[in-house]
């Protein structure tokens, strides 16, 4: 009988691919044929239906019995792997360390872009949250808070938005437990949980009324702080504390949901802020303070929502002129919540997890390698299992499941090494996102791991499976031994070791260009000396010192009795410590005699309240005239001294000193008595400001920093300050006390983290290329040991052998640097944005890192080059 | 019955469908689909194979070495050639056989309880 032509013949032989390879071309065409009786039977003697049941009852058997066979082969295949395994300990262990480092690291990043990235946020109508700031782009304000009557205007005229509401945080004390304690405190609207979408976990929300004016002072917990103060007691709800000297009662406790935009200890209603129900902060609409967010009605999108809020900002800009200057440019700028919480960290977390990807595929290219060499010495396995019938796809499937037997090792190896790390990479993602702490791993990290697991088992395996079977048909073909197959396989070998070469290359220029943009900014002359100096923040309790007067008395007996202290050099007071704030005070002011043109705005600078020592304290250098003095006090002409950028900038090409200007529209002015130089006061990277110095003395501060020059170690005397400061009140705590070395090395952590991760990704990138390079010349070397005693014996000496197996390896490695470096220069340029002061071509890296990675290959293969180089002649040859 | 019990021990037991298998070629060596027709017209039709599952059990009763595939073809055998023949081995018979035997103390068992009437004969 002919082949099965039929359409019932081939819809029953394509039913037959589901079944294993082997028993389908073992029973195939018989099963074909059986079918095909049983089909023209049924017909005759059941017609149509006879035909359909047996039918149904074929695919049924079928579905049946594919599994089962394909299982069973499995477990045969898998049973074979691992006696396999068993007898090679040292290739099993090497694998499966190289793959579980690869997978680790692949793991270990995708839970952080999963949680930071991909997943939704935690809130109900999560995509639906909007930010919202203010701008003025010809003033230099880009990010601007919104002042009470900016808030009330456009929560009455947006029409996009289901809710807008407001927050600002602020720093209390809170007094009621064993010690006083300054607690973060978010500042909201009533409604801002709902908002958010977050349910109180114990007690009540904020309501309506509790934003009334003179409404009972409220508050919520946020969980951590609930668990920290009060070990998650439940009955705290309905307790009463007092902060601000009023009472507040507990209503409440928020879930374990990360909060936005700043981990707060308690929250209250805006009319319990004392700044922020002052009637000042009621009516005026340039105290600006407070962050505002949005919630888009269903099916709105941001981009209608900023059309929308942009024509609001408009309408207030005709009714209010004076507030909003005409050449401004003033208007609103709204941006998703995820947007707005993930941007920072995107570019980092995309550069890693294409890093670690890097990882994995020179694992799988090492692991790849090994498995070659290890061909070599299951040949005469695998000729045997051929000739016993063994079919080739039944081999290549053997091979397969060693592979992937090896890598779903290697990946559980690599979800233990991710799981151990977790902790780390949560604090590292924390110094880019408040979504760190969403972090965890769980099944969306485990399907990641297995299907990653499985593609390395498929990279790693298929080539080497492949070779071996390409091997067998040449080998029956031909019936020769070794030296036929070796060729392609051969140079799928250093098809492996250049890959791996050139991936490295792109690990190791990408962390070289991290650590160089890190170098950079470490070099950064911050304008300021950080060392021996303690710092320490110290927010006054307001409603206690509550007057110019008692702010300043309470400093200056501060810093006298610290200054009095051995192993104090000298003392300050400063409204920020630099690079430790974001804070930043900008205000507009006036040049004394200079007017601005009509439409034009006034010169915005950023002001600094300092005690006379800070410059001295921080060793920040006099340019011209004077610092302050003691001399400096409320009832004498107000003084100011002006960065150097300040002075270039509002009194180009003039002498800055004498002149005067005002913050307060032609109230006081300040006469300028000195110019110091630029201090970084925001960041190493970032430009230094135009900054305006004005004395404590004569400005006092209710919230500030301790800067401390100290003789010895800063944070040895640290105790000693904070028993002073309970000297004077023994109810104001001192917090974020840290030496100044320790400010400025924190504000590059992020940089720094970076650079670590990747520079480790780099070298485990380059172990793992080296031990390749080095393992595959020892495998030449072996198998090539006859040819060289041959040339020894022929008058080759060992340093001309020694240079030959060095030059082979140095080839591949030299192949795989150009390789790579073609894709570096491609690649980089996504790194632009995470460099500062480096080119992503920088060519001192570029060259840098050729020489490293070519000096690691040379090193890798000089014992194998040393061996050969003592391969003795005669043994050599006797061994043929 | 000591080879029963080598059986048991290294192999997994005879399916009921592996039995009737057995017992389709206990008369004479078949090719795939008359061991089904067989079955089918022992059991009165009540047991139809699949191909699916009969060559699940062919390739199991070959690996077990109960049956063999014939090199050559009964002379008759001028059909299809794809067809191929099986044959019971001696193992193949000695298992058939205790596995018939058990069944029949099993039935004995069953008599005694009155769970059977009486014998039925074939």
């Amino acid at each position: 009988m002919a082949k099965e032509t039929s359409r019932a013949g081939r819809v029953y032989r394509g039913l037959l691919r589901l079944l294993p390879f082997d028993f389908r071309s073992d029973f195939g065409p018989e099963m074909e044929a059986v079918f095909h009786e049983q089909r023209e039977e049924a017909g005759r003697k059941n017609g149509r239906p006879g035909v359909l049941r047996l039918w149904w009852e074929t695919v049924a058997g079928i579905f049946r019995t594919a599994p089962a066979e394909h299982w069973a082969m499995f477990r045969q295949d898998a049973g074979f792997a691992l006696r396999m395994m068993r007898k090679n300990p040292g290739f099993t262990l090497a694998a499966i360390l190289t793959l579980g480092l690869g997978i680790g690291a692949n793991s270990a990043i995708f839970s952080v872009v999963n949680a930071v990235l991909l997943r939704p946020l935690p809130y109900d109508h999560g995509d639906r949250l909007i930010t919202i700031r203010q701008l003025a782009p010809t003033m230099g304000l880009l990010d601007q808070p919104f002042s009470v009557p900016e808030i009330m205007d456009y929560r009455a005229q947006n029409r996009s938005l289901d809710a807008l509401v407001e927050y600002h945080q602020m720093n209390f004390i809170l007094l009621g437990r064993s010690e006083p304690e300054r607690v973060d405190t978010g500042v909201v609207s009533w409604n801002y949980f709902d908002e958010f979408g977050m349910k109180p976990l114990v007690g009540r929300a904020f309501r309506a009324e509790d934003e009334q004016p003179g409404a009972p002072a409220v508050l919520l917990l946020s969980y951590e702080y609930w668990l920290r103060s009060f070990g998650g007691d439940p009955t705290v709800v309905g307790k009463s504390f007092t902060m601000n000297d009023k009472i507040h009662t507990v209503v409440g406790v928020l879930p374990p949901i990360p909060q936005y935009p700043n981990e707060n200890d308690v929250y209250m209603p805006t009319t319990a802020c004392p700044f922020r129900s002052g009637k000042r902060m009621i009516e005026s609409r340039t105290s600006r303070m407070m962050s505002v967010f949005g919630r888009m009605k269903p099916g709105v999108e941001v981009r209608q929502a900023q059309a929308d809020l942009a024509s609001v900002a408009a309408n207030l800009q005709k009714t209010y002129p004076d507030a909003y200057p005409a050449n401004s440019g003033y208007t609103v700028r709204s941006s998703s919540l995820r947007e707005e919480l993930t941007h920072n960290a995107r570019p980092t977390m995309l550069t890693l997890l294409a890093a670690a990807g890097f990882v994995l595929l020179i694992a799988c290219a090492n692991v790849a390698n090994l498995n070659l060499a290890r061909m070599v010495k299951r040949e005469r396995e695998l000729a045997v299992r051929a000739a016993m019938g063994a079919g080739r796809v039944r081999m290549f499937r053997q091979l397969l499941t060693e592979s992937f037997l090896l890598a779903v090792i290697g990946g559980g190896l690599g979800l233990l090494l991710s799981w151990g790390g977790l902790n780390l990479l949560v604090s590292f993602a924390a110094r880019f996102t408040p979504r760190a702490r969403e972090i965890h791993m769980d099944g969306a990290v485990l399907v990641f791991t297995l299907v990653v697991a499985v593609l390395t088992s498929v990279l790693s395996g298929t080539a080497p499976a492949a070779a071996a079977r390409e091997a067998l048909v040449s080998s029956l073909k031909e019936g020769s031994g070794q030296s036929t197959m070796s060729r392609g396989r051969r140079r799928l070998r250093g098809l492996l070791i250049v890959s791996q070469v050139a991936f490295s290359f792109l690990l190791l220029i990408g962390a070289g260009l991290m650590l160089r943009s890190f170098m950079k900014l470490q070099q950064v002359d911050a304008g300021f000396h950080p060392e021996n100096v303690l710092t320490m923040r110290l927010g006054l309790n307001f409603t206690k010192y509550n007057s110019d007067d008692k702010q300043r008395a309470f400093f200056e007996t501060l810093l006298d009795k610290i200054s009095a202290q051995p192993g104090v050099n000298s003392a300050a007071a400063s409204m920020t410590v630099p690079l430790g704030d974001a804070m930043r005070m900008t205000g507009d002011f006036q040049i004394e005699g200079e007017t601005p043109a009509p439409g034009q705005s006034l010169p915005v600078g950023h002001f600094r309240i300092v005690s006379p020592s800070y410059f001295d304290v921080l060793r920040i250098p006099l340019l011209a005239g004077r610092v302050f003095t003691k001399a400096d006090r409320p009832n004498v002409p107000v003084v100011s001294v002006i960065s150097s950028t300040a002075a270039r900038r509002f009194w180009p090409g003039k002498d800055p000193i004498g002149k005067r200007f005002s913050p307060d529209g032609g109230n006081t002015w300040a006469q300028i008595v000195g110019v110091v130089g630029d201090v970084h006061e925001y960041g190493l990277n970032t430009a230094p400001v135009e900054a305006l110095y004005i004395p404590l003395a004569q400005n006092p501060l209710s919230d500030g920093s301790l800067i401390i020059k100290t003789a010895g170690e800063p944070m040895g005397i640290a105790r000693r300050v904070i028993e002073l400061i309970y000297e004077i009140d023994p109810n104001q705590p001192a917090a974020r006390v840290r030496s100044l070395e320790q400010v400025r090395a924190d504000s590059v952590a992020a940089p720094r983290l970076t650079a670590n991760l990747l520079g480790l990704f780099a070298l485990l990138a380059l172990t793992i290329a080296a031990a390749g390079i080095g393992g595959v010349m020892a495998l030449v070397v072996n198998q090539r040991k006859q040819e060289i005693g041959v040339r020894m014996a022929m008058g080759a000496r060992p340093g001309s052998i020694l240079r030959m197996v060095l030059g082979q390896g140095l080839a591949l490695a030299v192949l795989g640097i150009g390789i790579g470096l073609v894709g570096a220069l491609g690649l980089t340029r996504v790194l632009g944005d995470l460099l500062f002061e480096v080119q992503p071509t920088d060519p001192l890296t570029f060259a840098g890192v050729a020489a490293v990675l070519a000096f690691s290959a040379l090193a890798a293969c000089y014992i194998p080059a040393r061996r050969a180089a003592r391969v003795d002649p005669m043994v050599a040859l006797r061994s043929e | 019955m000591s080879s029963t019990a080598e059986m048991t021990e290294s192999h997994e037991p005879l399916s009921p469908a592996m039995f009737h298998v057995l017992l389709a070629l206990a008369g004479e060596d078949l090719h795939g689909y008359a061991i089904l027709k067989e079955v089918e017209l022992g059991t009165a039709g009540k047991v139809r194979l699949s191909t699916g599952t009969l060559y699940g059990i062919i390739k199991r009763l070959l690996n077990d070495g109960l049956i063999m595939e014939l090199r050559t073809k009964p002379s008759d055998a001028s059909d299809d050639e794809r067809r191929r023949y099986y044959r019971l081995t001696a193992l193949g018979r000695e298992t058939a056989a205790a596995e018939a035997e058990r069944l029949d103390e099993v039935l004995a068992i069953a008599r005694a309880r009155k769970l059977l009437k009486k014998a039925r004969t074939a």
